[in-house]
């Protein structure tokens, strides 16, 4: 039996939610091809394109197929789609024919889509963005100098998130945009993901016992980036997740960690995300959202 | 007859080979570099670690280069041969993983900035960095001299150096305590251990 997916038209964070609820209905059938059809999307985000690919990698898992995907007919869509080398990334994980390489000039993408899937990886992330981070950051956001150094260490620490508690491949991508329906100002919105074992899967081993029946994808996230915990006993150990949510705090930025069925949030004044959601559709992995907001020009911040 | 001062620790200085310290996996490799360098050389030493050239270090990395190698150290500890450590060339956007690593474990670790500031990283009590204060600003003093900035209390002021230097933080030199930067100047200028 085959099934069609329709993909949200704003395929944001927001967005991700309503497709895998989707996803979930689908999968009770037990399909055994899948068609995700992409043409009506009018708008994607740096967490959306990435987050496309990880519900085609959770599809191949589950049918043994790659999935069959429809592309935007929005031009913008497209162009940004191809620009931030989705069509290279998805081949393997959708039944799309290789992409060229990208032949397009320079951009303002801070990161284009990446695979994480070593610590290789993650050097090659930093080494690449440090240039790009410098003018968008300073110049564009106009953050302070040392931020460039601090969204280094952020970045590093949430790919090696993906390598150290996954035990699987994941990716990241980074872009700034204009956020003004929410906020009126340019945002950094970088986004993480991976299809792995999650939160509750790296750090029951270590923890599950302790928390006896509470313990679920919520609270496996809560003692991630509330209490530092990690999946080793080493008290070095876990302190990755706790800057990052420091640092955002500090830029006002906001933190979105999902994981199984739940999602917790670091959210500034400036969204209504929930803090803590469970019974979410379930998925496998870790999807993580960090948004930085412009500072006002001249501001205290 | 007095007693011999304790020897001057040799100085070395271990390059940290990355421009870019970042991840665990790059860490440990560091680390064991200079663990090897340091279990080669017998008795008392110092060793500088320079991070001059590094661009980005984060908090994975500074678990394994900078905390867990003083916490190996320390666990390995040998009273006739302590092993010192210190971070030179430090800028202030490194501070921070450096010293959160540190913390987390309890640890402490002195660092002189790129603008040769002297600064302590890490977890200490107040009183055990006021102390470390004052003795980095002289280089060399007796408890008695540095007693001012605890109020005039000598024996707090001699118990506090003393516990630093059995955190291997500053060193006892027989008549006086002195700051690790002062073993390290006398090395940059060429004067014999």
């Amino acid at each position: 039996m085959s099934r069609v997916i329709d993909v949200p038209e704003e395929m944001d964070h927001r967005g991700f939610e309503e497709l895998l609820v989707d996803l979930d209905r689908a999968f009770e059938d037990e399909p055994s091809r899948v068609l995700l059809n992409a043409r009506h999307v009018r708008w994607v985000s740096p967490y959306g394109l990435i987050g496309l690919l990880a519900v085609g990698r959770v599809i191949r898992d589950r049918t043994g197929h790659p999935a069959a995907i429809e592309a935007p007919e929005n031009r913008d869509v497209r162009s940004y789609a191809e620009f931030m080398g989705f069509w290279q990334a998805a081949s393997g994980i959708f039944d799309v024919p290789p992409a060229d390489p990208r032949t397009h000039g320079p951009h303002d993408a801070l990161l284009e889509i990446t695979p994480i899937r070593s610590h290789r990886d993650v050097h090659t992330v930093v080494e690449r963005v440090r240039e790009r981070a410098a003018a968008i950051l300073e110049k564009k956001l106009h953050y302070p100098k040392p931020s460039v150094i601090q969204f280094s260490v952020m970045l590093s620490e949430v790919c090696q998130n993906i390598i150290e508690h996954s035990d699987a491949d994941g990716w990241v991508c980074a872009q700034t945009y204009d956020y003004k329906r929410r906020l009126g100002r340019e945002v950094l919105m970088l986004a993480v993901m991976d299809v792995g074992v999650g939160f509750q899967g790296s750090l029951a081993a270590e923890h599950a016992r302790r928390y006896g029946e509470s313990w679920s994808p919520a609270t496996a996230l809560e003692a991630a980036l509330l209490h530092g915990e990690s999946r080793f006993r080493d008290p070095g150990r876990g302190q990755g997740l706790q800057a990052i949510r420091r640092q955002v705090v500090k830029w006002d930025g906001e933190l979105a960690i999902r994981s199984g069925n739940a999602q917790i949030a670091i959210v500034p004044e400036w969204d209504d995300l929930p803090p803590l959601q469970r019974n979410l559709p379930p998925f496998p992995g870790a999807q993580i959202l960090i948004v930085m907001p412009a500072r006002e020009e001249g501001g205290a911040r | 007859m007095t007693p011999l001062p304790p020897a001057r620790p040799s100085v070395a200085v271990a390059s940290l080979y990355q421009t870019y310290l970042v991840t665990r996996h790059t860490g440990r490799a560091v680390r064991l570099t200079i663990e090897r360098m340091v279990e080669e050389r017998p008795g008392p030493s110092l060793t500088v670690l320079d991070f001059s050239e590094v661009a980005v270090i984060d908090f994975s990395c500074a678990d394994e280069v900078v905390a867990r190698l003083l916490h190996d150290a320390h666990a390995a500890h040998d009273a006739a041969a302590p092993h010192y450590f210190v971070l030179d060339g430090i800028e202030e956007e490194h501070m921070d993983p450096v010293a959160s690593a540190l913390a987390r474990r309890g640890l402490a670790m002195a660092a002189r900035t790129s603008a040769r500031r002297s600064v302590l990283l890490g977890r200490a009590e107040p009183e055990a960095r006021t102390v470390w204060d004052a003795l980095a600003e002289r280089g060399r003093a007796r408890a008695h001299e540095l007693a001012g900035c605890l109020g005039g209390d000598e024996s707090a002021c001699r118990e506090w150096l003393t516990r630093l230097d059995e955190r291997r933080l500053i060193r006892d030199a027989g008549d006086e305590f002195e700051s690790l930067f002062v073993i390290l100047g006398a090395d940059e200028r060429g004067e014999p251990a």
